[in-house]
């Protein structure tokens, strides 16, 4: 019954996505230019918007179920600034983050089919040489590595 | 077709965030999903650990939904039907299929790899971190914002110019 909730809202993230530039080739490379207002916006907007809402579920902090909500802090780590810098190249060459490589395909955009592979090699990539990097970046323990769990 | 306004767009993110935060009691991010399709088929201790095993169960039905918005939003929007047209890219470049799919695979591994290693993307680090005020997450979006701004620049203005 959940999965529905998560496929409906994921659904709507989509569509906006498809709809909004965000999810445009375009429009990244025009953001990147500097020639495009439209994505900058919608990033600021997000953010604004979202962060006044956590003010208010954080007073709340409580689900709607009534299960508590504790939200879990990304850590900082060496591994932060070189990733983020590599994902920047590879949302440039593709016009894509992850979330609109899916839409892309939705749409019918026949090589983000390719984007995907190289997402998924790509992080089967990291998977793989985890412990190798671990060192190197800082990165924690695989037993304390929780991406994206917010309790 | 005219795109859906800024702030518009940025007011459904934030309360698609919100749901999944408030009815879910999940933290929005999109990257941590490819780990996720990983571990359907790799069984490494790295896709083994409960992070991975306990988001799946939301995770996947929510990237289901990326790709239904997509083909929704295509079909309402004047049918569906599969293209290779890339924009600005065509006009610059004319690659040829094989050199698209090139392109994008390229790109598409250092999103992967990328967005793993900084732990988080653009809705991960860019809109859930940063509207929580992680300042670790003010920091990945400078560097992708920063990186992607350089690639952008070399390659429409120096490459392909």
């Amino acid at each position: 019954m959940m999965s529905v909730f998560y496929l409906a809202l994921g659904t709507i993230f989509g569509f906006v996505l498809s709809r909004s530039g965000a999810a445009d080739y375009d429009f990244i490379q025009g953001m990147f230019l500097f020639e495009r207002f439209q994505l900058y916006g919608i990033l600021a907007t997000g953010v604004a918007i979202t962060a006044s809402g956590l003010w208010l579920v954080k007073k709340q902090a409580r689900t709607l179920t009534g299960e508590p909500i504790t939200i879990e802090r990304k850590a900082f780590n060496r591994g932060t600034v070189a990733g983020s810098l590599l994902f920047g190249v590879g949302w440039s060459l593709t016009g894509m983050c992850p979330g609109p490589i899916l839409v892309n395909i939705g749409e019918g955009k026949v090589y983000a089919l390719a984007a995907l592979a190289g997402a998924l090699v790509g992080a089967a990539l990291f998977g793989a040489a985890y412990e190798t990097l671990q060192k190197p970046f800082g990165l924690p323990p695989l037993k304390k590595v929780s991406p994206g769990r917010a309790a | 077709m005219t795109p859906i306004h800024w702030s518009l767009a940025g007011a459904a993110i934030a309360l698609v965030t919100l749901t999944l935060l408030v009815v879910g009691n999940r933290r929005l991010g999109v990257s941590s999903g490819l780990e996720d399709i990983c571990s359907l088929v790799l069984d490494q201790p790295f896709y083994k650990r409960g992070a991975v095993t306990s988001g799946r169960p939301w995770r996947l039905p929510f990237l289901g939904g990326l790709l239904l918005g997509g083909f929704l939003s295509a079909v309402l929007g004047g049918g569906w039907s599969p293209t290779w047209a890339l924009g600005m890219l065509d006009r610059a470049a004319g690659l040829g299929h094989g050199a698209k799919l090139a392109w994008m695979f390229a790109g598409g591994i250092l999103t992967g790899f990328g967005t793993r290693l900084a732990n988080g993307c653009t809705s991960g680090h860019g809109i859930f971190g940063n509207a929580n005020f992680e300042w670790p997450s003010l920091v990945a979006s400078c560097c992708f914002m920063v990186s992607g701004v350089l690639t952008t620049q070399i390659v429409y203005r120096v490459v392909f110019p």
